[in-house]
């Protein structure tokens, strides 16, 4: 046995292991791209590079043997800083949308490629669940939301864009009638005040209910919704579906206290008292107002800690339009979402951090070759209009005609993509090498199962290691050297024959989106 | 093109011949190329189908070196050096005309007719010819835009006899005259197999008993051809003379040398120095009294001819400096004569390694002369012996690495081609210290002098028991073969260059394992420099307190650069270790031209750094070098002066690594590309300040995490110029080009001097000056590619370089040497 040192931290490994095994065996992270226990290293990415004591230079953990007595840092700010120069030049000639620009639009970052899939397919119920991960109110917003989402969508350069937010309203619609997908978890002990029944406060309420916290809904009015109620005419949003959907938010359990209003010192002191956290949900809020609340307030309203929406006062946290002007719903939805996610930890017991933006790595402008390309495998067809006329809505025959319009823009190793994970881990700046001319996002849909994106591929080499490993005939091979080096079948070979018994071999061990299931 | 007639027979047959595992993969590749001149895809779908070879090898192999091509090829290739002496001296401009000479589209590189396919190459080792195109077996050198034309049409002339000149027969030995004409790459460029026959018909004609004889390169290449008249006393004495080290010199009294000699001269420098027979005896005493002093021989052609004596001052600078090691006996051999090798003591020092002192000692004496490899790093070659040997493995291997490949050098070129005995010699006892019975030479397809010589020469070896079953009677058997290069600079790294040997595409990989503990298909290996090995002999037979003397304190031994660039006197010069930069470039290259400055030394090649003049007086060793923030390297040291842009140097050798990089890791693969990016960007002046701090940012990550010794010296040339020229760089975020280099950031204008004779006109290839006689002429910016004919061709200095804030003044009246063609 050998001993090393790592992080001051020392342990004991057989000959032959490497620093990584070390570290594994510590319980200390190293972020890796191109290694795969059992695959022989790559030493191809250096995201994993340590400095080792005595060296000049850092040389990667996956590969370097260790030595007994050897000293090795990992968590020391140079290491890290080549760690992320590594990531941040792989995505400097990586090309993909991480999701596509829809859901980057949706204030409240709705999965739609993966939505439209599901309603292409009919599962309306997994469509639901999709959409109520992220949308408390979908059958109200799919009636009232001007759609950023379709603005952006890529279909609408090739013709119309596709029609995202009746296909949501669909999705939205089929949960009226059914029991919430996204039922309480068991009780947590902790008890939140919100205060104000419309879109942002609503929000709030369900998906703390939905971790767990009891909820109880304070709001001035007689019925809940704010101003979904008082702003939007009835042949709009028809009540019955507003009645619907907040009914559906009552029944997980959530106390609407209505025609109340919290007003003065000692009622605002008794509410946080009584109650492990406050949601203001205010709607705008006047500076006089914010004085009697005792938070800190701004020109434009109530000022939170960003990505939290934590006030000067702890454990109270405001959002909608109690913070800024607004013009959109679902801005208010994604508010008490977000809230929601920050004043969870914050009961459990932690520092409210909030979830952030996940990374996403984005193509910008296509070409018209690359927009035929994303076009091949995407229904044909302009966009329908409702047969039942707009108010009416989509039926689900209808819907999926639809959503087959999807270009699917998105990735789908969406949540799986190792390169994600390690540039949000690291928190890169996704731009800092990008260049003029990027690589030409290209599709390979020889296979009829996967997809290969060249232009997402980090040149690991595991496909290439493990095709030769596992015996393909053809099998993947590096062409070319240096910068122009690529992952090719050989001879021109069509990627059904190249990759046989191997494909769920390289699928799942490649680390980017290159080669994928297709949806 | 694309129908491919090739059959499937012959290349069964090729590869029959082969072999069908791994390792004859890059051979197989290379006898498919030979014979279509490129790779079809039918031939290379056979591989597989009759090898053990995978179809993902044969693509990956045929796709990573710069030797094979997919598509079909013209009938003859032109190779246009981009090496850094030939960039320095404008071998873009030289590129272009060819392309347009060509008419070639932009991304295409073969003509319409498929007669010539154009390829751009790194470094054909003619540094001092610069800039150099090779064609065929024919070299041109000191070409401009407007002798391009000209080149085609001499080849085209040539025709199929290009190259024919076979071997003069030797005489026997014995005592008189020698005619000795160099036969290293740049004699021959510039013609000297030529002036050998022109010597072999004059002696005939007027019936001299002298003896023609071929020696390896003088290093004097700025005067090639060289002609050595040498009388049997004269050469004596030089082969008895007391020091070692002086054995090299030549010997003032008792030789003439001539430079610049053409077929021509041959004829009356023979009736100088032999009385014709039946016209009397020798002539020698008043030979002797021509020898004394210069003689100028008046060219027909205006090229200046002189001979040379040593005791000439610039002669005697130039050779003064120099202690020759590797490069011992200089000028006195012929390279595959292996009697005169052994006259000249050669084989004693493996004689005496086998019969006496044995392995350990021998190690012992590298450790003690304080050997180290001469390719780059320095590592102590005494040691690596030990490793290798020390390992249980049973099975071992050395391997020498001629794969010599930074542009701007040429040591190992002429080491191998003027001694390749000594480096055989060198090889054998490096084998035998470590228990070797089978080495390899890699060698860079570049290099087809040198890989016949020493096929020619191992053969020779083997003949006489020098190598094989038995060597020397030792009973110790040895086998060494020649594994030629496809063309990839990272293959000069050593675990690149055993992958290459095992028929792999030539990546590195991780050290450790170091190869001399897990080296070529597993076993122990010492991979050892040309040079390195070349010294070996010369340790063994003096001792090691000899070369231990010699150098400076962690330093020892002597280096041989090859000095080229902005100096009047290029060549390949080997120097004590602690020479300065400035007795390097002032004494013996002579400083650089009238009227320019001396900026900085470019040393290392691509791995190195450029030094500014002011840190002339920088000892040349390992450690001093490095901390200047350049390196050793192999030993390529090129001159700039005030002409030369640093930060177009500093572009130029990016380039040239990020082309080379094998693309296996990150930092390597994108991270010189991005680098080279925001230096594309300086030169085009659309840089931001910004940029500067990334660039050194990038540059310290790329150092620090590259996986191989190629990325990680990658940005040297950067950071050391940034280092030195900061003020440079940041002309350039300005949009100044401060020495007129950067095409976009200067333009040609005509001042009022002009007379309007129109000859700018008449010598500009692009039409971008329209003839107006007697009236001021105008240049035509779009159109105009900077190639400064227009401005040699001026005669009243009326065209100026411009870029904003001014450019340094440019020097004028300095005439480009006429074209000069040599053949192999």
């Amino acid at each position: 046995m050998i001993r090393v040192t790592i992080d001051g931290r020392e342990t004991c490994v057989p000959r032959g292991a490497t620093v990584l095994d070390a570290a594994g065996k510590l319980g200390i992270p190293i972020p890796t791209l191109c290694h795969l226990e059992g695959c022989r290293a790559g030493t191809s990415c250096m995201v994993c590079v340590v400095r080792v004591e005595g060296l000049k230079r850092l040389v990667p953990s996956c590969a370097f043997p260790v030595r007994e007595g050897m000293v090795v840092y990992s968590a020391v700010p140079d290491v890290e800083q080549a760690r992320r120069a590594a990531v941040e030049l792989l995505l400097s000639e990586h090309v993909g949308d991480c999701e596509g620009p829809c859901q980057r639009a949706c204030p409240a970052s709705l999965n739609i490629p993966l939505m439209l899939r599901q309603i292409a397919a009919g599962q309306l119920d997994e469509a639901l669940v999709t959409v109520k991960r992220d949308i408390a109110l979908p059958a109200i917003l799919g009636r009232i939301c001007p759609a950023p989402c379709e603005r952006v969508c890529r279909r609408g350069k090739v013709d119309q864009p596709v029609s995202i937010c009746l296909a949501k309203r669909l999705a939205g619609d089929s949960g009226l009638m059914k029991a919430e997908p996204w039922s309480p978890a068991s009780d947590s002990g902790k008890s939140v005040a919100i205060v104000g029944a419309g879109p942002a406060g609503l929000s709030a309420a369900y998906y703390l209910r939905a971790r767990g916290h009891a909820c109880t809904v304070f709001d001035e009015q007689a019925g809940a919704g704010g101003a979904l109620r008082r702003d939007v005419p009835e042949a709009v949003l028809p009540r019955a579906v507003l009645e619907a959907e907040i009914g559906s938010i009552q029944n997980m359990g959530v106390v609407f206290n209505l025609g109340v209003r919290v007003e003065g010192p000692v009622a605002w002191e008794a509410l946080r008292r009584q109650y492990d956290a406050v949601i203001l949900a205010v709607g705008p809020v006047t500076a006089d107002e914010a004085i009697l609340l005792g938070v800190q307030a701004g020109a434009r309203g109530l000022q939170v800690e960003p990505g939290t929406y934590m006030t000067s006062q702890t454990g109270v946290f405001a959002i909608g339009a109690a913070l800024r002007p607004l013009r959109m719903a679902v801005r208010a939805c994604a508010d008490g979402k977000e809230a929601a996610f920050a004043c969870d930890q914050f009961l459990r017991g932690g520092q409210a951090r909030g979830g952030g933006r996940p990374f996403n790595s984005v193509i910008g402008q296509l070409t018209e070759t690359e927009l035929q390309g994303f076009m091949q495998g995407a229904g044909p067809g302009p966009r329908r209009e409702p047969r039942k006329g707009r108010a009416g809505g989509l039926e689900p025959d209808e819907a999926a005609e639809e959503a087959r319009r999807c270009l699917h823009c998105d990735c789908r190793k969406e949540e799986t993509c190792r390169l994600r994970k390690v540039a949000e881990t690291l928190a890169v700046q996704a731009g800092r090498f990008a260049e003029g001319g990027r690589t030409p996002v290209i599709w390979n849909r020889q296979h009829p199962d996967i997809l290969y994106e060249s232009g997402k591929c980090i040149q690991c080499g595991l496909c290439v290691r493990l095709t030769e490993q596992h015996g393909e005939a053809l099998g993947l091979g590096f062409v070319n050297r240096g910068f122009a080096m690529r992952v090719e079948a050989p001879f021109g070979a069509d990627l059904s024959t190249a990759l046989t018994h191997t494909v769920d071999t390289v699928v799942s061990a490649c680390p980017t989106g290159a080669l994928s299931w297709r949806a | 093109m694309g129908t491919e007639e090739i059959s499937i027979a012959e290349v069964d047959a090729l590869i029959a011949a082969i072999g069908r595992d791994e390792r004859s993969l890059i051979p197989i590749l290379q006898a498919i190329q030979e014979k279509y001149r490129y790779l079809p895809q039918a031939a290379l779908r056979r591989i597989p189908e009759v090898t053990s070879i995978r179809p993902t090898a044969v693509m990956g192999v045929a796709t990573f070196y710069d030797y094979f091509r997919l598509t079909p090829a013209g009938r003859h290739q032109i190779c246009v050096c981009h090496g850094t002496a030939c960039h320095v001296k404008g071998s873009e401009r030289i590129q272009e005309a060819v392309e347009r000479h060509l008419k070639l589209a932009p991304g295409q590189d073969t003509d319409a007719d498929g007669e010539f396919t154009v390829k751009r190459v790194a470094c054909v080792g003619c540094c001092t010819l610069a800039p150099v195109v090779v064609t065929g077996s024919t070299t041109y050198g000191h070409l401009t835009p407007n002798t391009v034309a000209g080149m085609f049409e001499d080849f085209r002339a040539l025709g199929e006899d290009a190259g024919a000149g076979g071997a003069t027969p030797l005489g026997e030995e014995e005592l008189i005259p020698e005619i000795r004409v160099g036969i290293g790459s740049c004699c021959i460029a510039k013609g000297s197999q030529k002036v050998r026959e022109a010597f072999v018909t004059a002696l005939n004609e007027w019936g001299i008993r002298a003896r023609v004889r071929p020696v390896g390169c003088v290093g004097m290449c700025h005067e090639t051809p060289l002609v050595e008249i040498v009388w049997p006393d004269g050469a004596r004495q030089t082969r008895v003379m007391p020091s070692a080290l002086a054995g090299g010199l030549v010997n003032p009294a008792a030789s003439t040398l001539y430079r610049k000699v053409t077929p021509q001269d041959a004829d009356r420098i023979v009736r100088e120095h032999f009385r014709p027979r039946g016209a009397g005896k020798r002539l020698r005493s008043s030979v002797r009294s021509v020898l004394d002093r210069l003689l100028t021989m008046p060219g027909g052609d205006g090229l200046e001819k002189a001979a040379l004596d040593a005791r000439d001052g610039q002669v005697c600078a130039f050779l003064g400096r120099q202690v020759r090691l590797a490069t011992e006996f200089c000028g006195h051999l012929d390279p595959l004569d292996i009697d005169t090798y052994t006259g000249h003591d050669g084989f004693k020092a493996l004689h005496s390694v086998l019969t006496g002192a044995g392995a350990e000692a021998t190690i012992a004496m590298m450790k003690s002369a304080g050997l180290r490899g001469r390719g780059g790093a320095g590592f102590p070659v005494g040691e690596k012996w030990a490793v290798t040997r020390g390992n249980v493995d049973p099975v071992k291997y050395v391997i020498c690495n001629g794969d010599e490949g930074d542009p701007g050098a040429f040591m190992d070129r002429m080491i191998l081609e003027s001694y390749p005995y000594r480096v055989l010699e060198g090889l054998a006892i490096a084998a035998y210290c470590v228990g070797a019975r089978e080495g390899f030479l890699y060698i860079r397809a570049e290099y087809p002098l040198a890989v016949k010589r020493l096929r020619e020469a191992i053969a020779r070896m083997e003949a006489k028991g020098l190598l094989g079953e038995n060597v020397m009677g030792s009973g110790w058997p040895l086998k060494l073969s020649i594994k030629e290069g496809a063309g990839a600079f990272v293959c000069g790294e050593e675990t690149a260059l055993i992958a290459s040997i095992e028929g792999r595409r030539g990546m590195p990989r991780l050290r450790p394992p170091y190869p001399a503990e897990q080296g070529l298909w597993g076993h122990p290996t010492s991979v050892n420099n040309v040079e390195t090995l070349a010294v070996v002999p010369w340790i063994v037979r003096h001792g090691a307190a000899a070369h231990a003397a010699l150098g400076t304190a962690h330093s020892k031994g002597t280096k041989v650069f090859a000095l080229t660039g902005k100096v009047r006197r290029g060549g390949l010069i080997e120097v004590p270790m602690g020479t300065t930069l400035r007795e390097i470039v002032e004494e013996i290259g002579g400083g650089v031209e009238e009227g320019c400055r001396f900026k900085a030394v470019q040393i290392g090649g691509p791995s190195g750094g450029c030094v500014p003049a002011a840190l002339g007086d920088l000892s040349v060793d390992y450690e001093s070098l490095s901390h200047a923030g350049a390196i050793m390297g192999s030993g390529g040291l090129v001159v700039l002066d005030d002409h030369d842009c640093m930060v177009d140097m500093a572009r130029y050798f990016l380039r040239f690594t990020q082309e080379q990089s094998c693309g296996q890791c990150t930092f390597c693969r994108i991270g010189t590309r991005r680098m080279l990016g925001i230096l594309d960007r300086l030169c085009e002046g659309t840089a931001v300040p910004a940029d500067l701090d990334k660039l050194k940012e990038l540059g310290k990550e790329v150092s620090q995490g590259s996986l191989c010794a190629l990325g990680q010296t990658a940005p040297n040339p950067v950071l050391s110029s940034l280092r030195h020229f900061e003020n440079e760089y940041r002309a350039h975020l300005e949009g100044r080009c401060p020495a007129g280099v950067c095409k976009a950031l200067i333009r040609y204008t005509v001042t009022d001097r002009c007379i309007g004779c129109t000859r700018c006109a008449q010598v500009c290839p692009v039409e971008a000056i329209e003839a107006r006689p007697f009236e001021k002429q105008v240049i035509d910016a779009d159109k105009c590619t900077r190639c400064g004919l227009c401005r040699k061709a001026c005669p009243s200095h009326a065209i100026k370089v411009e870029s904003r804030g001014g450019v340094q003044p440019l020097t004028t009246g300095r005439d480009a040497p006429s074209t000069i063609r040599g053949t192999v």
